[in-house]
């Protein structure tokens, strides 16, 4: 049976890898089926064709992107047991930095996977900007004029 | 189509392990986002200390079980994400996408996750 798949998402998957891009889907007849262990099943979707957000071919703006995202994960991986050991104000900037960079691209991957259609897809990353900018000015905010990240997580906890 | 189940995503396939965990990599993501998001703007928005506001709270007297269940609220999806985003980086790294595998590391994060929240409670 062909079915024509969505790259990426239909029905989160199993194990389906970042490396595929979603900021390019390919339309591609594909007869899917997929033995999942004990028993196969059928994903089918509505085919969808996104003209490309980034520059024409040979840019390489997607995959820079995407390998940008690995980096800043690792990065987050990281800080958080050198906060732990280390707590200060150098590590409640980094950490309001790599926190809010994470979460702006993680959130944006949710906009490209679930809105559709130019205009929305504009209003729902400028909304999210915004999201991400003011995040950014409060966690800032709170680490210049309050306690600071690494000793609010502290003092959360000795409750 | 017999087998299928209709839960309010319609999507005409079964739910499994890998897809149950991977729908709750992205709802742990965005609650924990919007989570930091709305403490951003609490920052922001509120005139008191984060001291004051705890101080606050706990002049409340909750009582212990309720601060041990939110204390293991926040830990869950922290310690969810990051070892399920481990694994995400492992799949990245071209490693571990065997069917078998993908179980496997599965059931491990599921175990990791609940240790480690347990042990934050704890502390």
């Amino acid at each position: 049976m062909a079915a024509l798949v969505r790259i990426g998402s239909v029905c989160r998957g199993p194990a389906v890898p970042s490396l595929l891009f979603r900021s390019a889907p390919l339309i591609r007849p594909l007869a899917a089926r997929k033995k999942d262990q004990d028993y196969p099943y059928f994903c089918t979707a509505k085919i969808h064709a996104t003209p490309s957000n980034y520059a024409a071919a040979g840019s390489k703006a997607a995959s820079l992107h995407w390998t940008g995202e690995r980096i800043v994960s690792i990065a987050l991986l990281g800080l958080g047991p050198v906060a732990y050991f280390y707590p200060g104000p150098v590590m409640d900037y980094s950490l309001a930095a790599v926190l809010t960079l994470h979460g702006h691209w993680g959130l944006g991957q949710v906009v490209t996977d679930y809105v559709h259609g130019d205009a929305k897809i504009k209003l729902a990353n400028t909304g999210l900007f915004l999201l991400s900018a003011v995040t950014f000015a409060g966690l800032c905010y709170f680490n210049y004029h309050d306690v600071g990240i690494c000793k609010a997580v502290a003092l959360l906890w000795s409750k | 189509m017999p087998g299928t189940r209709v839960t309010m995503v319609t999507v005409s396939c079964r739910w499994s392990v890998p897809m149950a965990m991977s729908i709750t990599h992205r709802g742990t993501g965005v609650a924990l986002s919007g989570g930091i998001s709305v403490f951003a703007v609490a920052a922001l928005v509120l005139p008191g200390s984060f001291p004051h506001y705890l101080d606050l709270i706990h002049s409340l007297s909750f009582g212990p079980a309720l601060i041990t269940l939110s204390k293991f609220a926040l830990s869950f999806p922290v310690a969810y994400h990051t070892f399920n985003g481990i694994r995400h980086l492992v799949w990245d790294a071209g490693k571990g996408l065997k069917i078998p595998e993908v179980y496997g590391s599965g059931y491990t994060v599921i175990a990791l996750t609940l240790l480690t929240s347990l042990a934050l409670t704890a502390l």
